[in-house]
C-alpha cells in the first residue's frame, strides 16, 4: 500500500516539498491513510483542543465541540453549526463599484459592477481572507460545501461518530430569523 | 423503434437491438455492467489481461498517429484535435486513445442511435462500411467535430466498432469560421451528417467526395481528414483482428465487457478514496451577446444573461450526481447545449481528474449521474432541431470548468490537495476571407494552450497550461497557421494581469497577438469557448481570487503605414492594463465576448487575452521568495507585489533581481489584515441592506430578466432565492 510520511505531506501542503517528490505523489496510486495523517497535520498546527473532524478550507475546519459540530478558524474564531453556511458569520467586503474592482483587477481586467460583485469573506478575529465569491448581483451567498460528515465516518471510514446529526442545510433558518429581528 | 431483423449480426445471432436491450436489462438488474457480477476472464491471468488492454490501447494510439501522418490539416497535425475509441457492438466505450476525449461517450451515442434506428436491417451494417456523423441533435458537441465510424467483424459477427473524431476547419458553415457565432438556424451550421454511410469496402464513395468538393471551401482538408480517419480505423481493425487471433474470440468478447465493469468498480473506489460525500455548489452565469449580430432571424437580436447553477452531490454509495436545477431558458443563438453534450463535459473532466491511468472507458462514467436538465432550459431546448448548434462549448466549458473546481474542493477536504485544480476557458477571433494565396476560406487559427489553469493545492498553476478540451496542451508550431490564415504572429508574452492571485497563484495566460497581413478581404468575428465576459467565473479557491476578465481586443493604428516607415514599434505586449486604453486611445477597441462581424484590414492587430483560473488561499500568505521569482521572470509586477501580495519589493539593479524586504512586508500584511477587519461588515448587516435592493428589483434589467428566466422553469430555484432573502411567499423575482 502506498504511504507517505507526515513530514513529506506537511511539506507538500506548504509548497516546500521538492518538485520531484511532489510529482511522484501526484502520479502514484493514492495513499489510503491520507485522511488520518491530514487531520493529524491540521490538528498539530492549531492551539485549541477540539478534535478536527474535517477541513473546510485553508483555515477552516469542522470540529467536535461537546456534542456539537462547529466550524472553527485556525485562530480559534467559531462560526457555528457546520450545517449553516459559515459565511453568514463572517465579515464581508463587497467590490461593487469600478474603483473597488480596480484595486484587484486593473483596467480591462475589471468585471462589470452593474452585473456582478466580488464578495470577500474575512475571519472577524484574524482577518484572514477565507473565500472570494464572484456572482451576479442579487445571487444568494453560496454554501460551497456541506459535507456529509456522519455518512463519511460511518460508511466510508467504518468509524461512526457519536451523536450523529441530521444531514441538512439549516442556512435559511438563520436568514428567516434575521428577517424577523427588529432593527 | 423500427421492426427487427430476425437473424442478427450480434453475439449468438442476436440483433444489435437485442444485444443492447439485454445489456441494459442486465445492468438494471445487477448494477454491474453487462450483468458481470464476477469478472473472471481478466482475473484468471492478470499479466495476460494487462497485455490484452494495452494491445488495444496501442492499436488506438497508433491509429491516432496514423491520422496525423495522413491528414494535412493543422488541427490534426499541430493541435492533435482528434481521438479514437473502441466500442462494443451496441456502442459502449471499451478504450480510448489520448486526444479530445470529450467525444468518447458521444461517438458511442451515435453508434447506439444507429442500433436503435435499426440500421442493421434498414441501412445495412457490413464489413468495410464507413459511417459519418456530426449532428449534435443525435449526439455531439458541434458540427465541426466529425465522427468516422467503422464496424469490426469477426467471422460475420460484429464484435466491436472503432470511431475517430477530428475537428474540421470547414464544414460549410455561414461565415466566419467553422464554429460561427452570428448564426441562429440549423442550416447555418454547415453540412450535417446523421450517421450516414459514406463508403463501403473501406473506400469513400465518389459521390460523397463530389459533394464535399462542391460544398466546402476547404474540401481538400476535409477529405484528407476523412482519409486519415479511415486509415486509422482500418489500422485499428487490423490490430483487433490480430488481438483476436492471439487471445481467442471468446476471450476478446468477454474481456472487452470486463474491462468496462472493472473500470466501473475502480471508479467507484476512486470516488470513495478521494472525495468526501456531501453537497457542493456554485453557479455559472452566461452572457449571450446577440443584439448586434447580423442574423436573418431578427428575434435573435437580444442580449441576455442566463444562470446555470451547478450542484454536485457525492453519495455514500460512491456516486456523483450533477444537477443543474435553476438553469435559465434556451435562446435564439448557437450556444444552447444538449443533455448528451453534458456527458461530453463529464467525459473530458473525468478522464483528466479521476480516471487518468489509461483505463478510462464507459465504466468511468457509470458511477456518474447527470440529472436531465429541465426541458427548455439552455441545456435542454426541445426546439433543438431548429437551432444552430455550432458553439454549445461556450456555456459548457464554463460549466465543466466549474465542475473541476467542485471536484478540487472535495479532493482538498479529503487531503489530496495535490489533485486540486480548476479550469477556465476563453474566447478569441475567427475570420472568413481570402488567405495569402487568394483563396476564400473560413479562417480560424487554433493555437491552444494559452490559458492559465487554476492553482493546484500544493503549488502554482501551470503557466499557459490549461486547455480542458484537449488534455495534452499542444500548441504545435504556431507559424503553421500563417499558411492558412492571413496573419502574422507578432508576439507571445505571458500576461501577468491574467493571474488568479492566492497563496498559490493560477497559471499565467499567454495572449495571442496576430497582425492581419496580405488579404484581399477579410471579416473577423468572435470564436467563443466560454460564456463570460463582463462577469468573471466564481473559481477563486479558499481565499484566492479568480483571474480577471478575459479580453478580445483589436488595435487599428491611425497611421500604420507611417509607423512602418518610421520603424516605430507595434504593440508587442499589453503591459499594465490599468492604462492600456489611455496609451492607445481609440486605436484600441475592446470588442467584448462576441464582436459582430467586421472587416479587418492590413495592420490590424487582433488580440485574444485569455483569462486564468482561480488562485488558492489568501494572497497575503504567498511565499515572498515565490513572489520574487515571479517578478524576476516577469510573471508578476511591482503593482501586484504592493496591491495584492502586500510586500515591499525593490529592484536590485546590480544583481538584476527583485528583493523583498520580509520584515517590512510582514508589517504591511499585518496592517492589511487589520484593515480588512475594519472595512468588513458583518454579513447580517450586508444582508439587510442587500435584501432591500433585492425586494425592490433594483438591478440592471438584464439581471432581473436573468432571475425571471430561471424562475419561469424552476419553482425550487425561485423558492431558494426567496428563502435566502427571506422574501414573502408571493414575491415574484
Amino acid at each position: 500500500m502506498t504511504t507517505y510520511s507526515k513530514e513529506d505531506l506537511r511539506d507538500m501542503f506548504e509548497g516546500r516539498l521538492p518538485w520531484e517528490k511532489t510529482k511522484e505523489i501526484m502520479s502514484h496510486p493514492k495513499d489510503d491513510d491520507r485522511f488520518d495523517k491530514y487531520i493529524q497535520i491540521l490538528q498539530e498546527r492549531v492551539s485549541w483542543p477540539e478534535k478536527i473532524l474535517m477541513p473546510l478550507g485553508d483555515h477552516l475546519n469542522v470540529v467536535q465541540k461537546g456534542s456539537d459540530r462547529i466550524v472553527k478558524c485556525d485562530c480559534g474564531y467559531e462560526f457555528g453549526d457546520w450545517r449553516v453556511n459559515w459565511k453568514l458569520n463572517a465579515l464581508i467586503f463587497v467590490r461593487d463599484d469600478m474603483a473597488k474592482m480596480e484595486e484587484v483587477y486593473p483596467g480591462l481586467k475589471a468585471p462589470d459592477p452593474n452585473l456582478c460583485e466580488v464578495r470577500e469573506f474575512y475571519c472577524p478575529a484574524c482577518g484572514v481572507m477565507l473565500k472570494v465569491e464572484n456572482v451576479p448581483v442579487g445571487y444568494p451567498i453560496i454554501f460551497d460545501v456541506l459535507p456529509d460528515i456522519d455518512g463519511f465516518y460511518r460508511e466510508w471510514l467504518g468509524r461512526p461518530l457519536p451523536d450523529e446529526k441530521e444531514f441538512k442545510d439549516m442556512t435559511y433558518e438563520v436568514t428567516a430569523s434575521w428577517a424577523k429581528e427588529r432593527v | 423503434m423500427s421492426k427487427r431483423a430476425t437473424k442478427g449480426i450480434g453475439d449468438g445471432g442476436r440483433t444489435l437491438i437485442q444485444v443492447l436491450e439485454d445489456n441494459e436489462r442486465l445492468y438494471r438488474e445487477t448494477g454491474c455492467y453487462a450483468g458481470i457480477t464476477q469478472p473472471h476472464v481478466l482475473k484468471q491471468d492478470p499479466i495476460r489481461a494487462e497485455l490484452f488492454h494495452w494491445r488495444i490501447m496501442a492499436a488506438l494510439i497508433s491509429g491516432r498517429e496514423t491520422t496525423r501522418m495522413v491528414s494535412g490539416s493543422p488541427y490534426v497535425r499541430e493541435v492533435a484535435e482528434l481521438c479514437l475509441g473502441l466500442y462494443t457492438p451496441e456502442g459502449d466505450n471499451i478504450a480510448q486513445s489520448t486526444g479530445i476525449q470529450v467525444h468518447i461517450r458521444l461517438m458511442g451515442d451515435n453508434i447506439r442511435w444507429m442500433v436503435k434506428m435499426n440500421y442493421e436491417e434498414e441501412v445495412g451494417i457490413r464489413d468495410g462500411d464507413l459511417f459519418i456523423a456530426n449532428d449534435p441533435v443525435i449526439s455531439g458537441m458541434h458540427a465541426a467535430d466529425v465522427y468516422d465510424m467503422l464496424p469490426i467483424f469477426w467471422e460475420k459477427e460484429l464484435v466491436c466498432w472503432v470511431s475517430t473524431v477530428i475537428m474540421e476547419m470547414d464544414v460549410g458553415a455561414v461565415s466566419p469560421g467553422c464554429m460561427p457565432t452570428p448564426n441562429v438556424e440549423r442550416g447555418t451550421d454547415g453540412l450535417k451528417f446523421c450517421c450516414e454511410k459514406y463508403g463501403t469496402k473501406d473506400r469513400i464513395n465518389r459521390d460523397f467526395e463530389h459533394k464535399i468538393n462542391i460544398s466546402l471551401d476547404m474540401a481538400d482538408i476535409f477529405l484528407l481528414d476523412r482519409k486519415g480517419a479511415v486509415a486509422a480505423n482500418v489500422r485499428v481493425r487490423k490490430e483487433i483482428h490480430n488481438i483476436i487471433k492471439e487471445f481467442g474470440i471468446d476471450f476478446f468478447k468477454q474481456g472487452i465487457l470486463e474491462l468496462i465493469e472493472e473500470e466501473r468498480r475502480a471508479q467507484t473506489m476512486r470516488i470513495k478514496q478521494r472525495t468526501i460525500p456531501g453537497r457542493y455548489r456554485s453557479v455559472v452565469p452566461c452572457e449571450f451577446q446577440m443584439a448586434k449580430q447580423p442574423v436573418a432571424w431578427t428575434p435573435a437580436n437580444v442580449d441576455v444573461l442566463r444562470l446555470v447553477p451547478v450542484q454536485m452531490d457525492v453519495t455514500t454509495a460512491g456516486k456523483m450526481v450533477l444537477d443543474f436545477e435553476g438553469t435559465g431558458e434556451w435562446g435564439w443563438h448557437p450556444f444552447n447545449g444538449t443533455p448528451q453534450a453534458l456527458w461530453g463535459g463529464v467525459s473530458i473532466v473525468t478522464v483528466q481528474i479521476l480516471s487518468y491511468d489509461g483505463r478510462a472507458n464507459l465504466g468511468s462514467l457509470l458511477p456518474m449521474e447527470v440529472k436531465t436538465p429541465t426541458e427548455d432550459t439552455l441545456l435542454n431546448p426541445k426546439f433543438i432541431k431548429k437551432l444552430a448548434t455550432s458553439t454549445p462549448w461556450a456555456p459548457l466549458l464554463d460549466v465543466f470548468g466549474m465542475w473541476s473546481h467542485l471536484l478540487g474542493m472535495t479532493f482538498y477536504l479529503r487531503g489530496f490537495r495535490e489533485e486540486t485544480f480548476n479550469y477556465r476557458s476563453s474566447a478569441g477571433w475567427q475570420m472568413a476571407g481570402y488567405d495569402q494565396m487568394g483563396n476564400k476560406r473560413p479562417l480560424m487559427a487554433a493555437g491552444t494552450g494559452n490559458f492559465g489553469p487554476g492553482a493546484c493545492g500544493v503549488c502554482d498553476g501551470i503557466d499557459c497550461g490549461g486547455w480542458l478540451a484537449t488534455p495534452e496542451v499542444d500548441l504545435g508550431s504556431v507559424e503553421v497557421w500563417e499558411l492558412f490564415v492571413p496573419h502574422m504572429e507578432i508576439s507571445r508574452r505571458f500576461e501577468p494581469y491574467s493571474t488568479g492571485y492566492g497563496r498559490f497563484r493560477s497559471g499565467v495566460a499567454l495572449p495571442t497577438q496576430a497582425m492581419i497581413h496580405r488579404t484581399m478581404k477579410c471579416v473577423g468575428s468572435g470564436a467563443i469557448g466560454c460564456a463570460h465576459d463582463r462577469l468573471i467565473p466564481n473559481i477563486g479557491q479558499f481565499g484566492g481570487y479568480s483571474g480577471g476578465r478575459r479580453n478580445t481586443l483589436m488595435v487599428r493604428y491611425k497611421d500604420f503605414a507611417g509607423m512602418l516607415e518610421r520603424q516605430e514599434p507595434l504593440l508587442h505586449e499589453l503591459g499594465f492594463l490599468g492604462d492600456l486604453q489611455q496609451r492607445l486611445g481609440d486605436q484600441l477597441k475592446d470588442v467584448g465576448l462576441l464582436p459582430a462581424p467586421m472587416e479587418v484590414i492590413e495592420g490590424d492587430i487582433l488580440i485574444a487575452a485569455s483569462g486564468a483560473g482561480g488562485g488558492l488561499g489568501d494572497p497575503l500568505e504567498r511565499d515572498t521568495r515565490a513572489i520574487e521569482a515571479d517578478m524576476d521572470e516577469e510573471l508578476s509586477t511591482e503593482w501586484m507585489a504592493k496591491s495584492i501580495y502586500c510586500v515591499k519589493a525593490e529592484y536590485d539593479k546590480q544583481a538584476k533581481r527583485w528583493k523583498i524586504d520580509d520584515a517590512a512586508s510582514e508589517q504591511m500584511r499585518a496592517a492589511k489584515r487589520k484593515e480588512r477587519i475594519s472595512r468588513g461588515v458583518p454579513v447580517k448587516d450586508w444582508w439587510r441592506k442587500s435584501r432591500q435592493r433585492f425586494l425592490a428589483h433594483d438591478y440592471d434589467p438584464q439581471i432581473v430578466e436573468m432571475y425571471q428566466s430561471s424562475a419561469r422553469l424552476s419553482t425550487s430555484f425561485a423558492q431558494e432565492i426567496r428563502d435566502f432573502w427571506a422574501a414573502p411567499e408571493d414575491f415574484t423575482l
